[in-house]
């Protein structure tokens, strides 16, 4: 056994502790927090989460900075109610439907930007974002327009023989379900990066040209990369609409994007576990900081702004530093 | 239907012009730097709120605070760059920067949210309600006409520093080929807060302008700034004629698609013009040779 086959078996089996870890913490989280309030919180968190890791994986990975995270979002979160109430469509299919549907425009809009790169294709899904922003605000035989959809019913149960129903109404449950398949989405992910997929990502991000010298072909790797992101915002929108219950355009204004990117960025980009931390981070700060005033985008643009000035690689780096500093501090102490 | 025409054509300039001021920073700032200052925007809304305050706080007069908003304008670029732009500028990463002066945006934002509130200000210029009478029933009031002449005579102003003076000249060289600038003796670290000035300067005045046409709350700039993105790509980044006929072309196209369709579409019909135009024109407009930015 090489050094380095025993090096990535012992981060293997690192990785599958942590994971178990972060699944009994998050089974536990509903029954620390009881009151309404903090279940909600939670649901955001996990909500956050998708969209977060979503986009790292755009833009960390495949180094495509998306300006229009919030669009792919609020296609999710449309397409999924209307099917359900304007076709009577099941809410597992229209759940379905949405995340295809957004990981279809996110990946028309890669191919349409795929010769524009870095500003361009920012500036293009920003504009595409406020155009999907504008139709769900003029479309109102569609959407109703700045009224909003009321009453969008949550889940369906769940009922298997000889267990009790599981409904959504409830909000553990409710938690447990987003939560659930943010960790799928995660582990999904996490594969996907360490493949070779992964792999040919890393060499597009860092040089085209010479990844395409080596036959990688970019075009279909950064429209993946891009459809998958974006699929996994629409399904964040889906569970969006069914857990708040109402749909209204502004709630994916690109000011949605933008917190969205901090929580990447303030996580660190380029890993998976930095987002979620980022996502984490910035869902709960600015509610504990509620009693000083609506500080919460404040909060957003600061931290986005002094992340990118001082550790650029956000938590997980910091994290490093911290734990580099404390390795060195025993060794430095048996020195003296 | 002839005297509907011509009033939307010149309500079309009046917003290309503040369009075109404020989108000219942008490209100037591209020009130079290949950078994007997304709190330009915030540039706008603090400079309309400066010449806000001005006139009716201070009770000065509204043509020194278009003054005053330049000055702030000025001051801002000047932080924007030595605190963000300059120290990023090390590190050679191309979308750091944006993603920073996106946290800037959202920053200032907020803080002018908390300070001002979410209710728009009411800053009637003196010159809003005195009309001018034109040929066959329409009319242009005295702050539009103020925009159109303060707007033309700074845009001239700028093309003829860029075109003949050496400083200018400089800076033309600098957009060209920062390197080869450099060997020449020029200092681009200079030239760039140069930019960054004037950019600004632009935009707080742009904003002054704005204030009395456009609804003034914190939000102001955001909304003309994704806009002012919209007219940078169509006219060509770092191009400057191009931003000009684009700024002026999307005044006129609004003001149009606002008459004869629906004033909720304008948005999305300048929007698809941009998306268009980058799948079928990169470019913009007045083609250059750049296409490594492509």
């Amino acid at each position: 056994m090489s050094s380095e086959a025993r090096l990535r078996a012992s981060q293997s089996g690192k990785r599958r502790w942590w994971l178990l870890i972060a699944i009994v913490v998050v089974a536990t989280l509903p029954l620390l927090f009881q009151d309404s309030y903090w279940r909600a919180n939670l649901i955001v968190c996990a909500l956050n989460v998708i969209l977060a890791i979503g986009l790292d994986f755009i833009l960390g990975y495949a180094g495509q900075l998306n300006l229009g995270h919030s669009a792919f979002y609020g296609i999710g979160a449309y397409a999924s109610t209307l099917l359900i109430i304007k076709l009577g469509v099941p809410f597992w299919i229209a759940f379905a439907a949405g995340m295809a549907l957004s990981g279809a425009a996110g990946m028309a809009l890669s191919l349409f930007a795929v010769r524009l790169r870095g500003h361009y294709l920012a500036i293009a899904s920003l504009g595409f974002a406020v155009i999907v922003h504008q139709v769900l605000l003029n479309w109102i035989s569609l959407t109703q327009g700045p009224l909003g959809i009321y009453a969008i019913k949550p889940p369906p149960d769940i009922a298997v023989p000889g267990l009790p129903i599981l409904s959504f109404g409830n909000s553990a449950n409710m938690f447990y379900l987003v939560a659930g398949f943010a960790f799928l989405f995660y582990v999904l992910l996490d594969q996907l990066v360490r493949s070779p997929i992964g792999e040919a990502l890393a060499a597009i991000r860092e040089d085209e040209v010479s990844a395409a010298s080596f036959g990688i072909n970019c075009t279909v790797w950064k429209v993946f990369a891009f459809g998958m992101g974006s699929a996994l915002a629409g399904a964040a929108g889906a569970f969006y609409a069914s857990f708040v219950g109402t749909l209204v355009p502004d709630a994916f204004i690109i000011t949605e994007s933008f917190t969205i990117l901090a929580m990447v960025i303030v996580g660190g980009m380029g890993t998976l576990t930095g987002p979620v931390w980022g996502a984490i981070l910035l869902t709960v700060l600015p509610e504990l900081l509620r009693g000083i005033g609506d500080l919460r985008l404040v909060v957003y643009g600061a931290a986005l702004t002094l992340v990118v000035l001082f550790v650029p690689g956000g938590m997980v780096q910091a994290a490093r530093i911290v734990r580099a500093r404390l390795a060195c501090l025993p060794i430095a102490s048996t020195r003296q | 239907m002839l005297t509907v025409a011509l009033q939307q054509g010149i309500n079309g300039i009046v917003f290309g012009s503040l369009y075109v001021l404020v989108a000219l920073g942008l490209t100037l700032i591209y020009g130079v730097l290949v950078q994007i200052n997304f709190a330009h925007a915030d540039i706008v809304t603090i400079g309309a709120f400066a010449a806000y305050f001005f006139t009716f706080v201070f009770g000065g007069n509204y043509l020194v605070s278009i003054g005053i908003a330049v000055i702030v304008g000025a001051a801002l670029g000047w932080l924007v760059n030595a605190a963000i732009f300059a120290p990023l500028r090390e590190r050679g990463s191309e979308l750091l920067p944006l993603i920073a002066t996106i946290g800037v945006s959202i920053l200032l934002q907020n803080a002018m949210l908390l300070w001002f509130g979410p209710i728009p200000y009411a800053f009637d210029s003196p010159y809003s309600n005195e009309v001018i009478r034109l040929w066959g029933g329409t009319f242009i009031t005295w702050q539009n006409l103020i925009i159109i002449v303060v707007s033309a005579l700074t845009i001239a102003l700028l093309y003829a520093f860029m075109k003949f003076t050496m400083m200018g000249k400089a800076l033309r060289a600098v957009a060209q080929d920062r390197e080869t600038a450099g060997l020449m003796g020029i200092n681009p670290n200079q030239l760039v807060m140069l930019t960054f000035v004037i950019a600004s300067a632009l935009a707080g005045m742009g904003g002054a302008m704005l204030g009395p046409v456009l609804v003034l709350t914190p939000f102001a700039g955001t909304s003309l700034i994704v806009k002012a993105f919209a007219i940078v790509i169509i006219g060509g980044f770092g191009n400057v004629e191009g931003t000009i006929i684009a700024g002026l072309a999307v005044g006129l196209i609004e003001s149009f698609a606002t008459q004869l369709i629906n004033p909720g579409l304008t948005d999305i019909v300048v929007f698809t013009l941009l998306l268009l135009m980058l799948a079928f024109r990169p470019t913009g407009l007045i083609a250059e040779k750049r296409e490594e930015n492509v």
